[in-house]
């Protein structure tokens, strides 16, 4: 008797609880379906109030003007590029890294390791002055490459990889190294392809960061045909056209392709930013 | 003499691996640190620079929007990160032991936000807010309240920035929280049951004990994600009104890029840049004990 009544309290408990959690999910949601539902509205419909919920015309002109007034194609590609080249360089630096701190001896090892590891927490942006005039001195300013070599420079991957050598067993890279395979061998054909997960991981987590890397793309970038998708489409906002949906259509832009890696590549976030936490 | 060799040749391979990464972690890492430093204690004007000393720190600790920056900071640091990580532990202990489509859905309704990024939700934000035509203006003028511009007054801006940070950031924190709370062993709870404990009492006393670990990470990383708060300031309320949201970022930011006066933003970075390193202590220290 007193079981079941205790039982019933928890079930409440839960019952309330899930329903908090899912009426906010929903409302973190809702400035995201306004925006999209905005972009299709034609200008006088999006700041009428009351709001139409759904759009009552439905209209591309918004996107048509985004991609006509602006350059938001070379922007797209710009992005594209400087998140994918990125992130080649990163997963093949901080593999090559990882491997050697995790399965290679060699003098100095941990001294090094140590000091990649202090850097982890420390944000490139607080140095952003002497980092932009070495940027300056290679004449990276205005160029793709200046938007991505600093971001190679984090040893997030070489962290994390090594988490995911470690638990490689040493036996086959010993039987490996027995049959005459030279280490690059060893590592390219028989490491790497065990460690696949975590390369995926590291591949998403890091395209989606340099993606979202908006202040320095905006330092570095600044003629207009060399800004990243998120620096153009901020400066849609000082844009002097009145039209808020031609702004809305501009954001979406900017939030689909995002929208899209999430839908296809969820399995791999979690996997990736829990393998960036610490072990417990 | 061949031992010597293998160990020699063990050597030159551990370092060529290490070579590419160590090579543009010591150029745009390292490096800029030190050349931060010295650059903290001139004056540049274009290619000329001149030795001042302390002459930066000196003009920083005078200027009040500094001391505004800095207080905006530690603001928006302690109560973004304080309802961050109880909300995310409310999401988290909440759904973690439901079943697997559930917990994606919710997982994928906090992280969105955090995917489609700052600048976009800023953007909608501001369209949201935007008190002549935003849909937030709309239903307080139709609620009685009047012409409300929350971003325009100075006591309303710095707690809407909190929220809109809050909100589109905390999808991060609750994965990192579902993935810890699924990896708690199953015996503890099923004790506790046995001994008729409520889930509250579970939840409080268990769960959000074995995930420590997890939450002096998040605590952490998001101390130092938001120290460094920019995005949302620059599309939102650019440091307004009268810099009543002003933060270190984006003081920097004006200094380097708008007053051009980069020694004083280096001095800025120095400064951001210990705070940065005191912070991350207890966190390195823990990596390196797992190492």
């Amino acid at each position: 008797m007193k079981k079941q009544k205790l039982k019933l309290r928890v079930e409440r408990f839960d019952l309330i609880s899930n329903g908090v959690v899912i009426l906010f999910a929903l409302l973190n949601l809702f400035p995201l379906y306004w925006l999209i539902t905005s972009s299709f509205k034609n200008s006088t419909d999006v700041v009428k109030m009351p709001p139409d919920w759904w759009p009552a015309t439905f209209t591309l002109s918004n996107y048509i003007d985004v991609f006509k007034n602006q350059p938001a194609l070379k922007w797209t590609y710009n992005s594209i590029a400087v998140s994918l080249v990125t992130t080649f360089l990163v997963i093949i630096f901080s593999a090559m890294a990882a491997y050697a701190f995790s399965k290679l001896n060699f003098k100095g090892k941990n001294i090094i390791f140590i000091i990649f590891i202090s850097s982890l927490m420390i944000p490139k942006e607080v140095m952003i002055v002497p980092l932009f005039r070495i940027v300056q001195d290679f004449g990276l300013v205005n160029q793709l490459s200046g938007m991505i070599w600093p971001n190679v420079a984090s040893a997030f991957g070489v962290f994390m990889l090594k988490g995911f050598f470690d638990t490689t067993p040493n036996a086959l890279r010993e039987a490996a190294t027995i049959d005459g395979a030279s280490e690059v061998r060893t590592f390219t054909q028989i490491m790497l392809p065990i460690i696949k997960p975590g390369l995926g991981a590291l591949f998403i987590l890091s395209f989606v960061q340099v993606w979202n890397d908006y202040l320095w793309q905006l330092v570095v970038g600044q003629d207009k045909t060399v800004k990243t998708l998120m620096v153009g489409t901020a400066t849609l906002m000082q844009d002097l056209n009145p039209n808020f949906a031609y702004k809305m259509a501009g954001a979406t832009v900017a939030a689909i392709p995002m929208l899209i890696i999430f839908a296809i590549f969820q399995r791999y976030f979690t996997t990736g930013i829990s393998a960036g936490a610490i072990k417990e | 003499m061949k031992i010597l060799n293998h160990y020699q040749k063990e050597n030159i391979t551990g370092y060529l691996f290490v070579l590419p990464q160590l090579l543009v972690f010591g150029l745009f890492l390292v490096y800029p640190i030190f050349e931060g430093i010295r650059l903290s204690f001139y004056q540049i004007n274009y290619q000329s620079e001149k030795f001042v000393g302390f002459d930066n720190y000196v003009t920083l600790f005078n200027d009040p929007i500094f001391f505004k920056a800095i207080f905006n900071t530690v603001f928006f640091v302690v109560f973004i990160v304080l309802l961050t990580v109880l909300f995310a532990l409310f999401v988290a202990s909440s759904v973690f032991d439901k079943n697997a489509k559930y917990v994606t859905f919710i997982r994928g309704s906090y992280y969105i936000p955090v995917m489609v990024s700052m600048v976009v939700m800023s953007m909608v934000w501001s369209f949201l807010l935007n008190p002549a035509n935003g849909l937030i203006s709309y239903y307080t003028r139709e609620l009685g309240l009047g012409n409300i511009n929350l971003l325009g007054n100075p006591y309303t801006v710095m707690p809407v920035i909190v929220f809109v940070t809050f909100a589109t950031n905390v999808g991060q924190s609750i994965i990192l929280y579902i993935a810890a709370m699924i990896g708690v062993p199953k015996d503890l709870f099923e004790a506790a049951e046995v001994d008729g404990a409520s889930r509250f009492q579970v939840i409080m006393k268990i769960l959000i004990p074995s995930v420590k670990p997890i939450t002096l990470y998040i605590i952490i990383t998001n101390i130092i994600a938001v120290l460094k708060i920019f995005v949302v300031i620059q599309l939102l309320t650019g440091g307004g009104p009268n810099n009543a949201s002003v933060t270190l970022m984006y003081y920097l930011y004006n200094n380097a890029f708008k007053f051009n006066q980069l020694g004083i933003a280096s001095a800025v970075g120095v400064i951001m840049f210990i705070i940065t390193l005191i912070l991350s202590l207890p966190q390195l220290r823990s990596m390196l004990k797992d190492k």
